[in-house]
């Protein structure tokens, strides 16, 4: 536990020193937004410490070690993976639409979010008054990189931005509400930890922060303090479970594009045959490497045979079926 | 002259077969509700829940209350919800167009099969007009069917495809028993020591009675299976004998021969309980193993081994099927295995009988409520004057009125192809794919100066009809079905038909009150029928008098006879060894075995037989719909063993061509240890050139007119 | 949707799976069945092969036995398989999958079924809808053949003519499950064999040793092959 307490500490430290360095020295950041920051540090602690437990397992060290090995070989497809899988989620269309289109919601409604929000709490992003009151100018680093008018759509999208993603949040939310409230097969799966509380912390986030946007325009600041406080500790809560719930798989899915690299080497180099009907199943490397990972784990599927050591792992799933069929009928006698 | 007009692949894409599966947008939300009834497929009638949303079904739920099979069910059962919703479901009446057909009004429809059939009976006489009803309906149908045809159609040609499952069968039991129905409940089959399985696969025919061989093996059984080929019960046998199609009875013969030498036969209760002993054990004399061997190819040792266990048994059952019904020999093979029983005294006790296994779903019911040409209502004679006149006067007509005996399903076939019968009704009947020799029966249907079909889907003996009335499937209607050991069950209604089409009895009534016998018709639901058809069996061999939906329902169905509202039903028949021939004896049969009708020759040296796969249902009018079962078995396959291929140079899914005096049929080839060397095997449940009916044999066992499914000669060669 | 069941009656503790393939007739019916099920509709999870079938009819069915230290859990790069309190292993969490194989790969009895479009395992889940709630598993529910049973162990144990085994001995792996697999009085570990099939693999190998019953490998049952 020593090495990811370590990371912990890195990212952590990273994150500060990051925050510092964009804030021009702090002279950007805005103190209202200081318990954000707070959190935020935290979070990356508790990311880089739940990140390197879980990649140093052995299957998923495999994974981001071969990944690692192999990124140089298929750029492209680092890329193309990366898309598809982080970004577009195509393979959640084949599930199925509904919930495409649902974890679309949710997932471009909350990047979008932290897009906007986490350069502004660091203060790497800020609002200034141009040259008249009715030009505005968005400063990164210090550096103006957009002037607009307030009069302008621009401006409208720019201050809206965030109601704008949490109205997609609550599509998704609506949507996952829904199929979590009537499909019988999740219904009977889901649990209240894993797949209701994030639904309700992402909500709970979503419905103070559009609070605070009808508090302000609509009710000239009414309960704006108090909600202040509240969306903050909705948001302390969000950051702090993203490491320990489901939301972390958000970073879990990184290894998804390692898969992609680990498969296309996998057909590309020498293929697993079975020992027993001599089908080809899995490729050499994958059998290979799965022989340590178990080993790693303590597993050991060797067989001593007069005819030499056979491992399980070069029976083909199919062959391991009607091995034990016939080793259940031979202790039978049928 | 009735010819197709589209081709085979226009009818299949207007008509079907497609596979069904299932619809994503049926999961939606929960069903309405859940309908306790019974499988449609086989007479085992498993009972099931459907699961309905809008007049849809939408799936199923185990009904595991239901004693017989306890929520189990074969893939068949399953999937048959998919029936129901179907794309090629007919919803309208059909009439025969120039490109095959355009749909037409009811009244259109009716009133041209009727003109037809008053046509063609004014011209060549009342007999010129036949009815084919099928065993796969209520008995509440089968009733209507048999009153349909003699008294609005007033023709003796009526009969069912029943004749070619249970007629051997049924035969038997009544010459050897003097009633036509299983002895025994299935809940005795875990009772009995021994079980004799002859001709019998029952995993795929029957894959729920497994449960109850396995039960009979975990209290001690032993089993011994006769077949010609290792079917999955096979495989775990304790004694298989692999006999040679078409020996079955001197199998038997050779079995009661080692019994009688070695004194395991129970002379006191034949003494007592049965007649005509001494010519059987006269007969048997010649059966020595090695004799038997010779004919059967089971070998001696093996015949001895199931003499011995068969003769010291303390209980037992035998229990048969198509495997030694379906020859020209049928009734005396079924005879020669009762005899077996009969001679060991083990029947109408605990755990001690015998059965005969119904292929088709109300196979029992469907013989015994006049649908048959030799039968009336309550399994009575139609040659019986007594019997005669009792039905003439329940259904208020004239004795002389009713017609004597007519043919039987294959001989209206042949009888239609002679041109001596011009027109046809049929209902739920495809023997275009379930009769041996398709050409001919082709030839036959192109024959018809009219055919009216009656069918939910449009089979492909309706692709010859001239008008086609779009029924009801079996969910789609009410009423009772009697499984294979004689229990009356209930089918309660699940949805209404789709469209326009309608309930099958609604459309019979309405064909009879056009032909002027509306007033015998006029029941208004289906609990009229049953109440008519119980009415009418008091007193008969096949007695339902104190049958009522209310007791059925809540008995989970009574086993006939049940003569009164009181009497309990009859499960285990012949109790105290009392059969129900007159004197109260059973009746032993010595019939010398014979061969089968084709002989193996120079020519055609290889035995042919057909059979059953466990994802089809006969003709597969429903079956070949069903996507997974589809999938799970999708065309048929010869089965060939490995010293044959080799001989003939054919290797695993090569295709082959099987060939008889009949026709011939191109399948691939499946090389399998697991049938015998001197025979092939082909599943009959597809059409045209997938038809191995088109190589069978129509040569007619002569007292059950069954035809010889199971035995033919044949020549295999690797097609080109 | 359908009548509850009285739970008090159904204690889920006392039912348990036992599967016995030397019993399966191959009828597919836990196949048609197990797609019904709600937690993975349309797409059966359960497996039924043929052991081989040029030789002979005898098929494997292959449920998910439910590891008390699921290999494939444990080879997962995504923790994306779980246990629930009563020993379930349930499929593979839709979030976290990755449909990297491993599972697919690693499981001793070849169970999970990797949907490639998905980028999802799916496996046998016991039917979690139906089994949570008290009711059979599909497959169990509708299986003619008593291959698969679902019920007391008592009554198993009675009846029965085999004995409920939960131990099996991959070379010099033993695995332990939840579900049981019944096998020979006097045996509490299931051995496997697979020396006999590595030279050619001929699964023929085993039928010589199937007593008393037909064995089709052994060609003297159809010795009498006409001339």
């Amino acid at each position: 536990m020593k090495t990811p307490f370590s990371i912990g500490l890195v990212f952590a430290g990273l994150l500060i020193l990051a925050i510092y360095l964009g804030s021009h020295q702090m002279r950007d950041f805005d103190p209202a937004l200081k318990w954000y920051a707070v959190a935020s540090v935290l979070g990356a602690f508790a990311v880089g410490y739940r990140f390197t437990v879980w990649a140093q397992r052995p299957p998923s060290r495999m994974y981001f070690k071969r990944g690692l090995e192999l990124a140089w070989r298929y750029p492209w497809l680092l890329v193309k993976s990366g898309g598809q899988k982080m970004t577009a989620q195509t393979f959640i269309k084949e599930r199925s639409y509904y919930r495409w289109i649902m974890h679309l919601c949710l997932s471009g409604g909350c990047t979008l979010t932290f897009v906007v929000t986490f350069p502004l709490v660091f203060g790497w992003i800020h609002f200034d008054v141009g040259n008249t009151a009715e030009i505005y100018q968005v400063k990164a680093f210090g550096a103006v990189v957009r002037e607009f008018s307030v009069h302008s759509l621009e401006a409208k999208l720019m201050f809206n931005i965030l109601n704008i993603a949490a109205l997609f949040v609550l599509v998704g939310l609506l949507m996952a509400g829904w199929r979590r409230l009537t499909n019988a097969g999740v219904r009977a799966v889901q649990n209240f930890t894993e797949d209701i509380m994030p639904l309700l912390i992402i909500f709970a986030v979503t419905a103070t922060g559009f609070m605070l946007t009808v508090s302000y325009s609509f009710l000239k600041g009414h309960g704006h303090g108090l909600l202040v406080w509240v969306h903050l500790f909705t948001v302390v809560v969000l950051i702090f479970y993203i490491p320990f719930g489901k939301l972390f798989h958000m970073f879990q899915r990184l290894c998804s594009v390692c898969v992609s690299l680990y498969k296309q080497a996998g057909e590309e180099g020498p293929q697993s045959g079975c020992v027993v009907c001599h089908d080809v199943f899995a490729s050499q490397m994958h059998v290979d490497d799965l022989k340590n990972v178990l080993d790693q784990l303590g597993f050991n599927y060797r067989f001593a045979t007069p005819k030499g050591e056979v491992h399980y792992q070069d029976i083909c799933p199919k062959c391991r079926h009607r091995l034990l069929a016939v080793n259940q009928g031979k202790t039978l006698g049928r | 002259m009735a010819f197709l007009n589209l081709t085979e692949d226009e009818y299949i894409e207007r008509y079907g077969p497609t596979p069904a599966y299932m619809s994503e947008r049926d999961l939606e939300g929960e069903p309405d509700k859940l309908v306790k009834t019974h499988c449609c497929f086989c007479g085992v009638q498993c009972g099931i829940q459907l699961k309905v949303k809008e007049n849809k079904i939408v799936g199923f739920e185990p009904w595991e209350e239901f004693p017989v099979n306890e929520g189990k069910l074969c893939p068949k059962g399953v999937k048959r919800y998919l029936q129901n919703g179907h794309p090629d479901r007919l919803t309208t009446p059909l009439m025969r167009s120039e490109d095959g057909f355009r749909e037409a009004g009811w009244d259109e429809a009716l009133s041209k099969t009727v003109s037809e059939i008053q046509r063609v009976q004014a011209t060549y006489g009342r007999d010129a007009v036949a009815f084919l009803g099928g065993a796969s309906m209520t008995n509440e149908k089968s009733y209507i069917n048999g009153k349909f045809a003699r008294v609005a159609l007033g023709t003796r040609n009526i009969d069912y495809n029943g004749r070619l499952c249970m007629a051997s069968a049924g035969a038997a039991n009544k010459l050897a028993f003097g009633i036509d129905r299983s002895a025994n409940p299935w809940k005795d089959i875990p009772k009995a020591k021994v079980l004799i399985l002859a001709g019998t696969n029952i995993a795929e025919c029957f894959p729920i009675l497994t449960d109850y061989i396995w039960r009979a093996r975990d209290n001690g059984a032993k089993i011994i299976v006769i077949d010609p080929r290792i079917t999955p019960i096979a495989r775990t046998a304790d004694l298989f004998l692999p006999v040679r199609p078409g020996r079955d009875s001197a199998l038997a013969h050779g079995i009661l021969h080692m019994m009688i030498e070695w004194g395991w036969i129970d002379e006191d209760f034949i003494a007592a309980h049965t007649n005509d002993f001494d010519a059987v054990r006269e007969l048997v004399k010649d059966y020595t193993p090695a004799h038997t061997e010779q004919i059967t190819g089971v070998p001696a040792a093996s015949i001895e081994q199931a003499a011995e266990l068969w003769g010291t048994a303390e209980t037992s059952m035998l229990l048969h099927a198509r495997g030694i019904e379906h020859h020209t020999k049928g009734v005396e093979n079924v005879l020669s295995y009762i005899n077996l029983v009969l001679a060991t005294g083990r029947i109408g006790k605990p755990g001690s009988g015998y059965g005969t296994l119904t292929g088709q779903g109300n196979g029992q019911g469907g013989r015994e409520h006049g649908q048959r040409c030799n039968q009336l209502p309550g399994g009575r004679d139609i040659n019986n004057p007594e019997h005669r006149e009792h039905i003439a006067n329940f259904w208020g007509i004239d004795e002389t009125k009713l017609p004597r005996e007519g043919l039987t399903a294959c001989e209206i076939i042949d009888d239609i192809e002679m041109g001596e019968i011009k027109a046809l009704i049929s209902i739920s009947f495809n023997p275009l794919v379930s009769i041996p020799d398709s050409a001919r029966t082709r030839k036959a249907l192109e024959k018809l100066e009219h055919f009216t079909a009656i069918d939910f889907f449009l089979s492909e003996t309706a692709q010859y009809a001239d008008v086609v009335l779009a029924g009801s499937l079996q969910e789609e209607d009410e009423g009772t079905v009697t499984t294979g050991e004689g229990r009356c069950v209930r089918l309660r209604p699940v949805v209404r038909p789709p469209a326009e089409a309608r309930v099958d009895w609604h459309i019979i009534a309405d064909l009879a009150q056009r032909l002027g016998a509306g007033r015998h018709f006029a029941h208004e639901t289906a609990a009229d029928i049953f109440e008519e058809l119980t009415a009418v069996s008091a007193g008969g061999p096949v007695d339902y008098s104190g049958m009522s939906y209310e007791r059925i329902e809540n008995e989970m169905g009574i086993f006939w006879p049940c003569p009164a509202p009181n009497h309990p039903g009859t499960p285990r028949l012949f109790a105290g060894g009392r059969f129900a021939h007159p004197d109260g004896r059973a009746k032993f049969h010595a019939f010398p075995y014979r061969p089968p009708a084709e002989e193996v020759d120079a020519e055609y040296p290889i035995f042919f037989t057909s059979g059953r796969v466990v994802s089809q249902y006969l003709s597969g009018t429903q079956t070949r719909r069903i996507g997974m079962l589809v999938d799970q078995y999708p065309e048929p396959l010869c089965e060939i063993h490995p010293h044959l291929a080799e001989r003939l140079g054919i290797a695993d899914s090569d295709r082959v061509r099987v060939s008889t005096r009949r026709g011939q049929i191109e399948v691939p080839a499946q090389i399998v240890k697991t049938i015998r060397p001197d025979t092939v095997f082909i599943p009959y449940h597809w059409p045209g050139k997938k038809a191995a009916n088109q190589i069978t044999n129509r040569a007619l066992d002569p007292i059950s007119k069954i035809p010889e499914f199971k035995v033919c000669a044949c020549k295999v060669e690797k097609a080109s | 949707m359908v009548a509850p069941i009285d739970q008090s009656e159904l204690p889920l503790d006392n039912l348990e799976f036992f599967i016995d393939p030397s019993r399966c007739i191959g009828c597919q019916a836990c196949v048609a069945a197990c797609g019904e099920c709600d937690t993975h509709r349309g797409i059966p999870m359960i497996h039924l092969d043929y052991v081989d079938r040029s030789t002979s009819v005898q098929t494997a069915p292959v449920v998910c036995m439910h590891c008390e230290n699921p290999t494939c859990a444990m080879v997962c790069p995504a923790d994306a398989i779980k246990q629930d309190d009563n020993g379930v292993v349930l499929s593979a969490a839709h979030s976290r999958c990755i449909g990297c194989s491993n599972c697919t790969l690693a499981c001793p009895f070849g169970v999970p079924k990797q949907q490639i479009e998905m980028q999802l395992m799916m496996k046998c889940d016991l039917c979690y809808d139906r089994s949570s709630v008290g009711k059979k598993p599909m497959c169990a529910a509708v299986c003619p053949s008593q291959a698969l049973h679902y019920g007391s162990r008592t009554k198993v144990e009675a009846h029965r003519g085999e004995v409920p085994c939960n131990k099996f001995q991959f070379g010099d792996q033993t695995v332990k499950t939840k579900v049981n697999m019944m096998t020979a009085h006097g045996l509490d570990t299931i051995p496997f064999d697979v020396a006999d099939f590595m030279p050619q693999g001929n699964l023929a190998a085993f039928g010589r040793e199937r007593i008393g019953s037909p064995d089709a490998a052994e060609d003297t049952v159809w010795e009498d092959l006409p001339a």
